[in-house]
């Protein structure tokens, strides 16, 4: 049986014959090529069903078997005529170990050479299409030639493959790939029955049939954090959850979180939270409480691990859970569907998910000692990128709570603004900032006029395209703290249409209401004004998510030109009837 | 064929090549299921395993292409 319940080989195949997309036809299409070292048809039917479970109908391109380097580097291959989003680079340790048997050179060559083409096949694929990379780790071989001393070896295959694996993971942060972590989940099955050599023999399957759906579905979870899905904030309950006991009942020096002993498994629990914390991933408490009662061991056990700090929005009523969730939802302006609630009340769960259908909830296993390794193995926490805007986020969202406070005891909405000393440091897409941009064009939503999922190699070629292309961000400071990089926009000069073209216009809603967007219009029609160009267009495209920026251009006097029957919306502004905005907003000189 | 061994590989093989209809002959092969290919061999056999709870040397996969050895084998390694 597979590890993951949700994911029967069986079960699947089954699911596929539903014809996936057909009774959808609202799903997205996703273009993804897997260039495989070993047999991957099985593989795209799981890839297929996988995706049309999260709503995306995709289309798998299958390179030939084992040809990879031949896809990659001819611009005419049937991977660049598919026009992949995602290149998915499969590489199986049972091809390289076959490999390494025939070897005529030394160990050390053989593995300098196994990497010098897949860096050829990367570099390929850079130089020739703007997908995203894909490449998965080597599962580590069960052939042992020295017994327990085969890591001791520099020239065994254990140790070749480990060094290939670490030049793959260093090469990965290097070049901006993506990891598909086949030796993590390989080894989290278990290797002995990962590994299916008749069917390798047979048909060259990388793995036994049961776990095959691992490897879609890591693939697929990889892809879908390229496209934004990630969990932004985990909604917590307390009682059982957090702590052993009742906090009402037992009191805050009573329930069980002591580090050692009953309370070990909460403590433990916490820690984990704390590092999700610590990695950009909110925390906030959902519970049925007195609020006095739910904060106070938070405040004086000093047990526990998490601390009101670290929670950035504290909700404990007697109120049902999903209006609770609702509510902390408007707090932080994130989606439902990037808020994952965790209680160990069964009751709890059934309602949030009746309710809040968009919630993640997972079960929670009866034992508090098994609740982390069953959230990890729910693989949740996906992402494509780490910045330092990722660490410092909970602090960000904690300081937008005290500019509220702030914010009512200014005596108007301007003077409040005013007293925000706030300053904006603008400029072109800069090689340090690509991965905050990145990341920023997978997570906006909601102020996202146009949703463009940019992936790095894109922003990288519109950063070097400085004539064709203005690719600014903006970074916000006030007196509470940085903000860090909050906004995108990028125009482009058309001298035939007489047009400033804005083609993405996003911004973190964090920073809404602050005359951000304010300050940004002004500069864009300036530019324009200085391209010598007669209008600024710009388009809005619908998503499910993104109505609140349905009038941005209305706002600064832009008229539609065409309205789609997509829904799409074209805005066009003269540059000269443009009367910049009042901002309270000052250039940051000292960046 | 043992019935039993019968009705169970009826129901692998209606799943395994989306032909619920399919009705089994000892004498059927790969020619007379147009889903039978190689690549759903290894599907058909992985199932056979899982339900019968057996397990196939490689040789044997690569032989059973026909419903009356498959069912032969099956109570072999049954009984």
């Amino acid at each position: 049986m597979s590890a993951r319940r949700d994911l029967d080989y069986f079960q699947l195949l089954k699911e596929s014959r539903q014809a996936p997309g057909a009774d959808r036809p609202e799903n997205k299409k996703i273009r993804v090529a897997v260039l495989g070292d070993c047999a991957t048809q099985h593989l795209s039917v799981l890839l297929r069903v996988l995706f049309s479970r999260h709503g995306l109908e995709a289309h798998v391109y299958e390179g030939a078997f084992d040809a990879a380097e031949g896809e990659a580097c001819n611009p005419q291959s049937g991977l660049y005529k598919h026009d992949p989003e995602v290149v998915i680079v499969l590489s199986s340790v049972q091809a390289l170990r076959d490999k390494f048997y025939q070897r005529t050179a030394s160990a050390a060559d053989f593995r300098d050479e196994a990497l010098s083409r897949l860096a050829g096949v990367w570099d390929a694929i850079r130089a020739h299409s703007q997908a995203t990379i894909l490449q998965t780790t080597l599962v580590a071989p069960f052939e042992r030639f020295f017994g327990q001393y085969d890591r001791q070896v520099a020239a065994s295959l254990s140790t070749i493959v480990s060094d290939v694996n670490a030049a793959i993971v260093s090469e990965a942060r290097r070049r901006n790939l993506l990891l598909v972590d086949l030796e993590e989940v390989a080894s989290w099955v278990g290797r002995r029955s990962w590994f299916d050599e008749r069917l390798w023999a047979i048909a060259k399957l990388p793995t036994a049939m049961e776990h095959l759906p691992l490897v879609a579905q890591g693939i697929v979870d990889v892809t879908l954090a390229t496209k934004g899905r990630a969990v932004k904030c985990v909604v917590l309950d307390l009682d059982n959850t957090l702590w052993g006991g009742v906090v009402g009942d037992d009191g805050p020096h009573g329930i069980k979180i002591a580090a050692h002993g009953d309370g070990e498994a909460f403590h433990r629990f916490q820690s984990f939270l704390k590092e999700l914390k610590n990695r950009g991933i909110l925390l906030a408490v959902c519970s049925k409480n007195e609020h006095e009662n739910a904060v106070r061991p938070f405040e004086v056990n000093s047990e526990m691990v998490l601390k009101l700090e670290d929670i950035t929005v504290f909700v404990a009523n007697w109120e049902n859970k999903p209006e609770n969730i609702r509510k902390i939802r408007e707090a932080l302006n994130i989606g439902l569907d990037s808020m994952l609630f965790l209680d160990d009340n069964p009751f709890e769960r059934a309602a949030v998910r009746t309710l809040l259908p968009d919630v993640m909830v997972p079960e929670l296993p009866e034992d508090p000692a098994d609740y982390v390794k069953a959230l990890v193995e729910l693989n949740l926490f996906e992402t494509t990128a780490f910045s330092a805007e990722d660490a410092e986020r909970s602090t960000l969202y904690r300081q937008e709570a005290q500019r509220r406070i702030a914010e009512t005891s200014a005596a108007s909405f301007e003077d409040y603004l005013q007293s925000l000393d706030m300053t904006i440091q603008m400029g072109r897409f800069a090689p340090e900032q690509l991965g905050r941009i990145t990341q920023l064009l997978q997570r906006s939503n909601q102020f996202n006029l146009t949703t463009q999922r940019h992936n790095q190699a894109q922003c990288e070629a519109m950063m070097n395209d400085v004539e064709g292309c203005l690719p600014l961000t903006a970074s916000l400071r006030d007196r509470f703290g940085d903000h860090g990089l909050i906004s995108i926009v990028v125009v482009r000069p058309d001298r035939a249409a007489d047009a400033a073209v804005i083609s993405d216009w996003l911004m973190s809603c964090r920073v809404l209401t602050r005359g951000v967007e304010e300050y940004l219009m002004n500069h864009v029609v300036e530019q324009a004004r200085q391209w010598g160009l007669a209008t600024v267009t710009a388009s809005y495209i619908p998503t499910a998510k993104n109505a609140m920026v349905k009038d941005f251009y209305a706002r600064f006097d832009f008229r539609k030109t065409v309205e789609h029957a997509d829904g799409r919306i074209d805005w066009a502004l003269p540059v000269a009837e443009y009367t910049p905005r009042s901002v309270f907003i000052r250039a940051d000189e000292e960046r | 064929m043992d019935e039993a061994i019968q009705q169970r590989l009826t129901a692998i093989f209606r799943t395994v090549f989306d032909e619920p209809d399919l009705q089994l002959r000892r004498a059927m092969t790969a020619h007379d299921v147009p889903a039978w290919d190689s690549l759903s061999h290894i599907t058909l056999i992985v199932a056979v395993e899982r339900e019968f709870r057996v397990r196939f040397t490689t040789a044997e996969v690569a032989a059973l292409m026909n419903v009356g050895d498959l069912a032969d084998q099956i109570s072999k390694k049954l009984s």
